[in-house]
């Protein structure tokens, strides 16, 4: 098999999808990304003072005379869900 | 996800939950489980709703008294539907007499605390590219969604990290539980065993490397490069930022809605400050066992 034939049966058989996607990352690039995925301080469902503890809640509407109002998910709602 | 842009970004449900109501939030599979005073509260509250068999999820939105008493529920998105589920609840509602319920122990099963002397970092991660247009108003909230999690570091690796390491154990957590798609919901963690390749360093506080990640069928993966920030002070992480950035193919049986094909997927890494309450939030990868997450 000549040089080329061989190339051609090496990319057959190692295809390019088998090494790395994207390169690697610059200093700007990481400080660009790193900042993008920031969750802003500001969102709406952020700004609201939840709890984690539904007996902190229960103690809490007592002391403030006030209903609970409880956001139940499989999975954890201010967590990954 | 929904919620948080739909539901939860309504000013008039935002503010009505600010001023009018106590807000928790909480993860029902534990709750309606678990066997202490948090979980017997839970299940007298949603006990009186039509979601009562706690061997089923019990997944909604619940109005109630300090007393267990529900003032009403709803498992639908959709802002003037909750809003009138709230006003009716306020029209209702009479403080009553009640006393706050002793904590009491705990069931284990369910409290899985940061271990001592670890460390939270905030994990979050978003698909840059890939997605078809739409206009659809349910399916643009996924695709512009930024997914959040918290990564748990335990005492050793910390010290490992103060001293100039990065754990083999903390690598793997890192890449089996945080470098996954979780921006449309909770998709299935990495197997030990799908860890293709993983190489990862820390020099001098720069961490950086490559990892790849594949299922034994190949119809999910991810290829990224990380480049990170380690810093620390007086024997104390000040920095944590890390960010991985490559191409992810695939999707889950609750995570469905990817891309076609390889797409763009980022996740960033930062040390909690305890700022958020969300910090206080155990990781997804934790959820029925810490053990297995904390020794990948």
């Amino acid at each position: 098999m000549n040089l080329p034939g061989l190339l051609l049966a090496l990319c057959i058989y190692f295809p390019v999808t088998s090494g790395p996607f994207v390169d690697k990352l610059s200093e700007a690039e990481f400080g660009r990304l790193h900042e993008q995925l920031q969750a802003p301080a500001d969102a709406p469902w952020r700004t609201i003072p939840w709890k984690i503890s539904l007996l902190d809640a229960q103690r809490a509407a007592i002391d403030q005379h006030k209903p609970i109002f409880i956001w139940a998910m499989d999975g954890h709602p201010l967590g990954c869900t | 996800m929904l919620d948080r842009a739909s539901t939860f970004a309504d000013p008039e449900i935002v503010q009505l939950l600010k001023s009018r109501f106590i807000a928790v939030a909480i993860d029902q599979a534990y709750h309606r489980r678990q066997q202490d005073a948090e979980g017997e509260f839970y299940r007298k509250i949603a006990g009186q709703g039509p979601r009562h068999d706690f061997k089923k999820t019990t997944q909604g939105l619940y109005l109630a008294t300090a007393s267990g008493k529900l003032l009403g529920f709803n498992n639908n998105r959709g802002g003037d539907r909750i809003k009138a589920l709230m006003k009716k609840a306020l029209e209702q509602f009479q403080p009553p007499t009640a006393t706050p319920i002793e904590a009491g122990p705990v069931d284990d099963r369910y409290h899985a605390p940061l271990p001592e002397g670890g460390m939270v970092v905030r994990v979050q991660a978003k698909i840059l590219g890939g997605y078809e247009p739409t206009t659809d108003y349910w399916s643009k909230i996924y695709q512009d969604s930024l997914s959040r999690d918290n990564l748990w570091v335990t005492r050793a690796e910390y010290e490992g990290l103060v001293s100039g390491q990065l754990l083999p154990g903390l690598q793997r957590r890192i890449v089996r539980f945080h470098l996954i798609d979780n921006t449309r919901g909770e998709p299935q963690m990495w197997k030990a065993e799908e860890i293709t390749s993983l190489d990862l360093s820390l020099d001098k506080g720069l961490l950086s490397g490559t990892v790849h990640l594949e299922t034994a069928s190949g119809n999910r993966g991810y290829k990224a490069n990380l480049l990170g920030h380690i810093e620390h002070k007086n024997g104390k992480i000040t920095r944590f930022d890390l960010v991985a950035h490559g191409q992810f193919w695939g999707e889950c049986t609750y995570t469905p809605g990817a891309p076609n094909g390889k797409f763009p997927l980022a996740v960033s890494f930062t040390l909690a400050d305890g700022s958020d309450v969300a910090d206080g939030v155990p990781p997804k990868g934790s959820r029925g066992w810490v053990e297995g997450y904390l020794q990948p």
